[in-house]
């Protein structure tokens, strides 16, 4: 019983004290003590890896970080070819673009790196950067 | 709520201001770098920028963590490309765990077997090599150069208008203490036969493209009668340790003053050339207009005015990298202002710090001397007399007389940028 009583006590002066000590003219101080949620989940430490005794020298996988891209018509398709050769991070680092310069992007894996896209998934593609990638509809 | 709010809404409003304004006076001038340490943890960063010029110093993207590597801002995961964040610029000699890293192709090394790894020498010579690590290690004699890598595209955020590539903003580079077997070497070993015109430089990075695509391999070649031929090494160490896989473990080429396009990480095959090589690599992209510093306008490059040649020396760049901007500076108080300058042409001779926004400048003291293709720190002591905003900005110089400008550039690959940089800090009342 008195265990609670001095426990009561204890929040009692600290509850107290927080006004109190806010108050406190320290010479100077304008805030402190104070907190909020922050943007950003910390990013974990990884785990060392296990060595071999051979002459191989591995350093495991390595992690994705694709972000999400703009839900919309077309998604699908940029999932499915965009991503046979890298990751649709390769979209979502480039500033606005116009809908010319991703139109030119979207011959230039066609044409120059070799993608094999039909004409008409060709078209889908260019229209869904144009839809979600421009200065005009980038949103994020 | 409603104050955090506005916070953001005046501050996207300030960014759109920073790039359109900066654009609609025709000014040239690099606007100041914004601070990126976290001031207010509680906002991020925009997730990207754009249409106007990227405000921070580094690029945007979130921090990540990758195998032998510090938290590094992520500009793409597959294939992987991570920028140094600006603090590791402080040294002359940059960590491996923090050092930038820049594939092509999606299929890169996860592990290397040292037992059947060889680093292949062939084509028109007297004899083909095979060598293992062990083989270079001690058939020849190691040699240590330090140098500056630098991708091609670094700054690239920071072009007007923007052009579509890889986003970095300053951290695309490091340097490093290199240490491995002079090229000459290896190519003297084989024996390089009459008619030969240059080398060509193959990893183990494979991409996802049919064999005959140039998405499938990344080749890149250096002409023999270009005097960088004597300076380049093979390299099996990296400030004293192996290569991290990310930078090319277990060799790779180290090209003094030249750009990274040509330092070929995972370096397995050398081939010497009886033509000089047309690939995709050295002749369609990783080129710059043939014009003074690489500089043309989109209007000139789209009427088919401009003639284009592979990129290849790094122009000399200097960069503040504290202060940063991200707290205030008491005025009268002496602070001591850091940074790096490099130049591809040859050694840093002459460092210039204005508090004025470049409308004076004063010699900042320069850091040891680790040789003409490495980091120079440089550093000044500046005390501000008045409070208010500061434009800091640095210039430097090179041997050959090369120095950084203010000047209108553009080019459309993103190549070359080395303008001057700034910093904006604000001083306040000291008592």
């Amino acid at each position: 019983m008195k265990k609670i009583l001095y426990v009561f006590i204890g929040l009692l002066v600290i509850t107290l004290n927080k006004p109190l000590l806010a108050k406190t003219n320290l010479h100077g101080l304008v805030r402190s003590g104070q907190y909020s949620r922050g943007a950003l989940l910390g990013t974990p430490q990884p785990e060392a890896i296990k060595q071999s005794l051979d002459a191989v020298y591995s350093v495991g996988t390595y992690p994705l970080y694709t972000p999400e891209l703009a839900p919309g018509e077309g998604l699908d398709v940029i999932q499915g070819y965009c991503n046979l050769c890298h990751s649709v991070s390769y979209i979502t680092m480039q500033p606005p673009l116009s809908a010319d310069t991703w139109e030119a992007e979207v011959y230039k894996m066609i044409n120059t790196y070799g993608a094999l896209i039909s004409e008409d998934e060709t078209k889908r593609i260019i229209v869904y950067l144009q839809t979600h990638y421009t200065q005009e509809t980038r949103k994020q | 709520m409603a104050e955090e709010k506005l916070e953001a809404v005046s501050r996207r409003v300030l960014l759109k201001m920073l790039g359109a304004g900066a654009a609609w006076l025709g000014l040239n001038k690099l606007p100041s770098a914004l601070a990126q340490v976290s001031g207010q943890a509680t906002q991020q960063m925009p997730g990207f920028t754009g249409p106007g010029a990227n405000p921070y110093w580094g690029a945007v993207g979130p921090f990540v963590v990758y195998p032998q590597k510090l938290p590094l801002i992520q500009l793409t995961d597959r294939p992987v490309q991570l920028e140094t964040p600006r603090h590791y610029f402080l040294t002359p000699f940059t960590p491996n765990a923090a050092f930038y890293v820049r594939w092509h192709l999606e299929g890169i090394p996860n592990a290397v077997n040292l037992s059947e790894w060889r680093l292949f020498v062939e084509g028109n010579v007297g004899k083909s090599l095979a060598l293992s690590v062990a083989d270079l290690m001690k058939q020849f004699k190691p040699v240590s150069i330090a140098a500056v890598n630098q991708c091609s595209g670094n700054s690239r955020s920071r072009f007007q208008p923007r052009v579509p590539g890889a986003q970095w903003g300053n951290g695309a580079m490091g340097n490093a203490l290199f240490t491995g077997v002079r090229l000459k070497d290896v190519l003297d070993a084989t024996g390089i036969k009459a008619g030969s015109i240059c080398v060509q430089f193959e990893g183990l990075e494979k991409g996802r493209g049919l064999k005959e695509s140039v998405s499938h391999r990344y080749l890149k070649s250096l002409n023999l009668d270009d005097p960088v031929i004597n300076e380049s090494i093979v390299a099996y160490e990296m400030n004293g340790e192996p290569l991290p896989m990310l930078n090319g473990f277990p060799v790779r080429l180290v090209v003094p003053g030249k750009f990274s396009t040509y330092w070929i990480k995972a370096l397995t095959w050398i081939r010497v050339l009886t033509e000089s090589d047309t690939n995709f690599w050295m002749t369609k992209t990783y080129c710059v207009p043939d014009t003074p510093h690489g500089n043309t306008t989109l209007k000139d490059f789209k009427d088919g005015l401009v003639k284009m040649v592979p990129v290849g020396t790094m122009p000399v760049r200097s960069f503040i990298i504290t202060p940063d901007g991200s707290g205030k500076i008491p005025v009268e108080m002496p602070v001591t202002v850091r940074g790096i300058a490099f130049s591809g042409y040859g050694r840093v001779v002459n460092v210039e710090f204005s508090e004025d926004d470049g409308k004076t400048w004063r010699k900042a003291r320069l850091g040891d001397d680790y040789g003409k293709y490495s980091f120079r720190t440089w550093e000044t002591t500046w005390i501000p007399k008045r409070t208010g905003p500061y434009a800091l900005a640095v210039q430097a110089t090179d041997e050959k007389g090369n120095i950084q400008s203010d000047g209108e550039f553009w080019n459309p690959k993103g190549y070359l940028w080395n303008k001057i940089e700034r910093q904006e800090v604000m001083v306040g009342a000291a008592q």
